[in-house]
């Protein structure tokens, strides 16, 4: 769960940036973007002052001055998306951030302040400079979450009606394709305040009332061998995917957050999945680190025709660095699926691991070579 | 942007260079160390005839890694060395690795966490292990060295094969633990995609006395250890047993030397069950003065001959007999090693702890080998003492400023 990393790839700090950002970006303690408007506020007891404000669509710079030292913390949401925020100014502290918003009402939020929501006005509209070749790479990204949404949910569809009905064996051939889609998207779920949370957390992620989703359900399933008290665990699970297929269609991408995405991808393989963190009950990780790669793969390959320009050579590389880590995996592969987790020795788990780290290394460098590309 | 410097942030915070240097900070107290240089900020030159490293007095600290290439392929190779050449250069004299350190969208060059420290004498020394010139590919068969060979089994050898050997090998020693630490993880960093780890090591507390400028530091088994080492300030010492010369095959070698790395962890548990006298007659020498045990101080030379009671002061299996020089046909090695521990043996639950022993010669056949043969097999400290890691490996001459380490070589 990296929902801080995902926000933050939402923001960067430089107007050359504008560019190829089209929505909601921000950054704090840089410089204003050139041209941005400036909107003071007053952080009270009674919550944000001014409560209500309007701006014009474009950069504006929020300049934040604390009077509470019960009220610390002012932020921008969309919806309950947080685009830009300063925290920790107690009574008497000054701070700053800048956010390019364009048209919409967004929240105006001072935690714990009387009346801690307002409402921040955008009007006219931003100037959008995508190229073509951008707009399609987000487009067809897009389209691949889609996808990747709709499987997740006719892939959890049966698979709760087998947990509903008792069907312990159903339910675990079941498991593994309901786990695919989710693990190749799985950034953007973050993004959604706590819906990754409830549908992919461990039991060691959350407080115990809070444990439900796809891995109490496996608890269930592979450790106490009954599914008896995971009905409405199951209901929830069902109805928080249909959700995420919903909040999916209409999320805002921008390409820098895009191959972010594809980073954080290879981070779960290296956090979880290579250690056989992620599916304890099942030993399925395997399962879940392909997963990830294509997830990561087709996230690269929307940016790639933009790195490809800038860096032909680092594209290339990092595409035979992809086909190494999946021939690396191969020997692994059965008829349906992968040898379980607890098959691979510390010598098997190396190798997968050193693979991952060499694509991720590079892979990481993807997001400065397309932002100075794009400034060029 | 401009790049952060730490000499820069020193001198911003109003300390002044001629205020660091010895007993400075901490790491230094209670061991004498090699005067600070000029600055006062402990940068030892990258460049030079000589890689750095071998007869710089030696740190306090050690992070040693062993490397293997993940392909065979002579371009990433050579680009290899470029880079980490110049990573060195720049953590040498305090500076961040890289460029870009400062973009928001970009994972920092440098890994910052010697950001605000003195480089407190890094030295970053590179070697090539006999593997990369046997392995076609790599087109380094008609470089190869004679002098370059793996270690043949030795006496009393027990080694893990994961950490012995390697293609690759860099030592990094400050007196700064944090710095040594830095200098290996960047390095490590940069090498992703062409070299995975294969092994490392992290040493505290030299085992060596490199300089006269050093006393003799102790290990853990409390003798001082180094006393009859070679000295960076003997130069015909140096010439006749460290550095390579016109007596190599290979021109590429010259002014450079052979390194080996032995793991060599101490069974401690059983030698502080063991009465003084055992143990100063294992070694030959008194425990807390150094001293021969036929001399009053700890530079007296060793007079193998002393007998006491129709037996020989220094026994036939002490330590420092079979090491002598004397008796290895005049053979001397620079001794450069550290102490290290890795908690505890999870077989036993005993310290995992020792000494790397790290050695730079002329000729590894010549004198290491013949000098482990003959304590391998005689020597009674192997009572007390375990080979569990080996490894061998050509340490080039020094780079020249816009060149890289091993360019005569890879070129």
């Amino acid at each position: 769960m990296n929902r801080l990393s995902f926000r933050a790839a939402l923001c960067l700090g430089a107007a050359m940036l504008l560019a190829l950002f089209a929505t909601a970006c921000g950054s704090s303690n840089d410089d204003p973007p050139a041209g941005a408007e400036t909107m003071s506020f007053k952080i009270t007891n009674a919550g944000c002052d001014p409560h209500n404000a309007k701006a014009k669509a474009g950069p504006i710079d929020f300049q934040i001055e604390s009077e509470s030292s019960k009220v610390t913390e002012l932020e921008v949401l969309d919806g309950e998306t947080i685009l830009g925020e300063k925290e920790n100014l107690t009574e008497g502290l000054n701070g700053s951030f800048s956010l390019t918003l364009e048209e919409g009402e967004y929240t105006l939020r001072c935690n714990g302040g009387e009346e801690e929501d307002g409402v921040l006005t955008v009007t006219g509209k931003l100037e959008s400079e995508d190229s073509p070749q951008v707009e399609k790479a987000i487009a067809e990204y897009r389209k691949y979450l889609e996808e990747n949404t709709d499987e997740l949910v006719s892939g959890t569809t049966p698979f709760v009606a087998a947990v509903v009905a008792g069907d312990v064996a159903k339910a675990k051939a079941l498991y593994p394709a309901a786990r695919i889609p989710y693990e190749r998207i799985e950034p953007v779920a973050e993004s959604f305040g706590d819906l990754d949370p409830r549908i992919d957390a461990r039991e060691n992620d959350v407080r115990p009332s809070e444990f439900g989703g796809f891995h109490r359900i496996e608890k269930a399933l592979w450790e106490e061998g009954t599914t008896q008290s995971m009905i409405p665990i199951a209901e929830q699970l069902q109805k928080d995917v249909e959700d995420l297929a919903l909040k999916v269609k209409s999320v805002k991408l921008q390409a820098v957050q895009i191959v972010n995405g594809a980073n954080e991808l290879l981070g779960e393989v290296s956090a979880s999945k290579i250690t056989g963190e992620e599916e304890r009950y099942s030993h399925i990780d395997l399962v879940d680190f392909k997963a990830n790669v294509e997830g990561s793969q087709v996230a690269f390959e929307a940016d790639e025709p933009l790195l490809s320009e800038a860096d032909p050579k680092l594209a290339k590389e990092i595409e035979a660095d992809f086909e190494a880590v999946y021939e690396s995996l191969e020997p692994y592969e059965t008829a349906d699926g992968f040898v379980p987790y607890t098959d691979l020795t510390k010598a098997d788990t190396r190798k997968l691991a050193q693979g991952i780290d060499a694509l991720a290394e590079k892979l990481s460098q993807v997001p400065a070579v397309i932002v100075r590309q794009a400034s060029s | 942007m401009s790049p952060l410097s730490r000499r820069r942030l020193l001198t911003s915070a109003g300390v002044g260079a001629a205020g660091l240097g010895i007993g400075g900070a901490g790491f230094l107290v209670g061991q004498e160390t090699a005067e600070a240089n000029a600055e006062g900020t402990g940068t030892v030159e990258f460049y030079g005839p000589h890689q750095a490293g071998i007869d710089t007095p030696a740190q306090d600290r050690l992070h040693f890694a062993a490397f293997d290439l993940v392909e065979d392929d002579p371009q990433a190779l050579r680009d290899l060395l470029e880079a980490w050449s110049a990573a060195a250069a720049e953590m040498t004299r305090g500076e961040p690795v890289g460029d870009e350190n400062d973009l928001l969208v970009a994972p920092p060059d440098d890994t910052g966490e010697t950001v605000g420290l003195l480089p407190s004498s890094l030295t970053v020394t590179f070697g090539f292990g006999p593997a990369i010139f046997e392995r076609p590919a790599l087109g380094l068969s008609g470089k190869k060295p004679a002098a370059l060979a793996p270690l043949p089994p030795l006496p009393g050898d027990e080694l893990n094969v994961l950490e012995s050997g390697g293609d690759l090998c860099v030592q990094a020693c400050s007196d700064d633990p944090q710095v040594a630490f830095h200098a290996i993880r960047n390095l490590a960093r940069i090498g992703r995609g062409t070299v995975v780890m294969r092994w490392s090591q992290l040493g505290f507390g030299r085992t060596a006395t490199t300089s006269r400028s050093q006393a003799t530091p102790r290990n853990l088994m409390g003798l001082k250890d180094g006393t009859a080492n070679i000295r960076a300030e003997d130069t015909g010492a140096m010439d006749r047993f460290v550095w390579v010369g016109d007596e190599t095959d290979q021109s590429w070698m010259r002014g450079g030397s052979y390194m080996v790395t032995r793991r060599i962890r101490m069974l401690l548990e059983i030698w502080d069950r063991s009465s003084l006298e055992d143990q100063e007659q294992t070694i030959g020498r008194r425990k807390y003065s150094g001293a021969p045990l036929t001399g009053s101080k700890e530079l007296d030379p060793l007079d193998l001959e002393a007998e006491k009671n129709g037996k020989p002061v220094i026994a036939e299996d002490a330590h420092v007999r079979l090491a002598s020089a004397t008796v290895n046909d005049g053979e001397r090695i620079l001794r450069r090693g550290y102490s290290f521990t890795d908690g505890v043996d999870e077989s036993l639950g005993e310290l995992e702890a020792g000494l790397f022993f790290i050695c730079f010669q002329q000729n590894p056949e010549r004198q290491f080998v013949s000098i482990q043969r003959r304590l391998g097999q005689f020597d009674a400290l192997n009572e007390y003492i375990k080979h569990v890691g080996s490894a061998v490996f050509a340490v080039p001459p020094g780079a020249q400023r816009n060149g890289f380490v091993g360019e005569p070589l890879l070129a």
